[in-house]
């Protein structure tokens, strides 16, 4: 079958799609809000070495960054049900979030920790002089410090994120994604379905990437 | 005041500091001179616990730590009676000159904001910094970022004040600035163990000089008694070498 490129069919269905990006954007904000306290978490463990956690935080690290995205996310909802019956009820949009935020805390937090890394221990050093803490010096010198390292590649996986939620379209989540794939096989206008989601995803980082830059130049004042 | 016995610091094999003992007491300007490597540096690090001495006790104010049986609490507690100026300024780098000096008061004496900038302010006036409050320190030269880290230093409500060469990484033009400031302190009595190359200022300002070579106090007295009639051939030889260069 072939037919002509139908530029019409993309204006109309834009409309359509944008309804369906407010879930995607929320499965983003909310995986990128849950990852990066986790790992922050991990981070501060692995930086202060505690005693038998750091090892924890390794294995954990090395699991979610050696298995690809898509076997973690039908593991968390496929597979954990089969045992765990407090899994059964999990809805496809709570376990594409955990999923995205265990396995993008995993990068993440080995940017933070080489962020933290970074900092002068000329800094720390200052702190404990004064009579700081290492954990007050963390918080009020370290990390606002290292959050200005870290900014660039953090909102590079933020924009990974954001493009990885349409992994969640193979749990049934009615994201951006799945409405495309749902409109591409009833109209058989394929290429144009999946330009137009590629698309609206493409405007969406471009956003996203401008306000990085006015972030790292926010950042940037005190140097 | 401060009471230091039978200090040793080793890395690894090497012993950098061996069996120093020495006091200070409550006003007195102390100043540390000797050849570069020689644990100068590092006996005034394990004062402020930023190197773990091997052994030996410190006693600083109310404060008081036997090296091989120190707890975390005792290190916070005995680093809180001394502050740091530090060779190379080391000031906070995303706070302000004036949030440099007011960030012990608030984080670590937990006075309300307010108040702790109002006396940063005041430290601040004294160090001859009043227009550079909310400069940043990657905005100021070398001579005003080391007076911002004595400004630092002086809020930190310590008993005494550890000077790690304070103008060695100045350039000449700020150095005297810098001393001006120390001069200023010593002036007021408050206490300072200094370490420096500067040989004027020991001779102008201390209280007391103390020789220091390859981990050893080798002799101490009043500057008088150190630079002009010093009485083993090792400090002869360093200061007949160092008056020279001034």
């Amino acid at each position: 079958m072939q037919s002509s490129f139908d530029l019409q069919y993309i204006i109309e269905l834009m409309p359509i799609l944008f309804k369906y990006l407010g879930v995607t954007m929320e499965m983003a904000l909310w995986g990128f809000l849950f990852a990066l306290i986790l790992a922050l978490g991990l981070a501060l463990v692995r930086v202060f070495k505690i005693a038998f956690i750091q090892h924890l935080a390794s294995l954990y690290i090395s699991f979610f960054r050696g298995t690809p995205l898509l076997v973690q996310l039908f593991l968390l909802y496929y597979g954990f049900p089969q045992f765990m019956p407090i899994f059964v009820g999990m809805d496809a949009f709570t376990a594409a979030v955990i999923g995205l935020s265990l396995h993008f805390s995993a990068y993440m937090a080995e940017s933070i920790r080489a962020a933290i890394l970074g900092i002068d221990k000329s800094q720390m050093e200052a702190c404990l002089s004064i009579g700081m803490t290492r954990l007050q010096a963390m918080k009020r010198i370290i990390l606002p410090q290292a959050s200005r390292l870290a900014t660039p590649s953090l909102m590079n996986y933020f924009i990974d994120m954001i493009k990885s939620t349409s992994l969640a379209f193979t749990l049934g989540v009615a994201e951006i994604m799945a409405k495309a794939q749902m409109e591409a096989s009833s109209s058989f206008k394929f290429f144009e379905s999946f330009l137009a989601v590629a698309v609206i995803y493409w405007v969406v980082v471009i956003f996203f990437t401008r306000i990085q830059h006015l972030l790292e130049k926010r950042l940037n004042k005190a140097y | 005041m401060i009471k230091v016995s039978n200090l040793s610091k080793k890395f690894g094999d090497l012993a950098v500091l061996k069996d120093i003992s020495f006091e200070v007491a409550k006003g007195e300007i102390v100043v540390i001179i000797g050849p570069s490597g020689t644990g100068k540096s590092t006996l005034l690090r394990c004062l402020n616990y930023l190197e773990t001495p091997t052994t030996g006790q410190i006693h600083i104010g109310n404060a008081t730590i036997d090296a091989v049986s120190h707890k975390a609490k005792e290190v916070t507690a005995l680093r809180q009676q001394s502050s740091f100026v530090f060779q190379n300024y080391s000031l906070f780098a995303n706070k302000t000159a004036l949030q440099n000096v007011a960030e012990s008061l608030i984080t670590v004496w937990k006075i309300p904001t307010q108040e702790a900038l109002e006396t940063a302010r005041a430290i601040l006036l004294k160090v001859g910094l009043k227009d550079k409050f909310d400069i940043y320190p990657s905005q100021l030269s070398g001579g005003q970022q080391q007076r911002v880290g004595i400004a630092r230093a002086m809020a930190a409500k310590g008993e005494v004040i550890l000077f790690d060469e304070p103008t060695s990484s100045l350039d000449p033009e700020w150095v005297d600035e810098v001393l001006a400031v120390m001069k200023q302190l010593a002036i007021e009595k408050q206490t300072m163990i200094v370490v420096t190359h500067e040989m004027q200022f020991a001779k102008e300002v201390a209280d007391r000089v103390i020789f220091m070579e390859d981990g050893f106090i080798v002799e101490q007295g009043s500057p008088q008694d150190v630079f002009n009639n010093p009485q083993h051939e090792r400090t002869k030889a360093f200061v007949k070498r160092a008056l020279k260069q001034h």
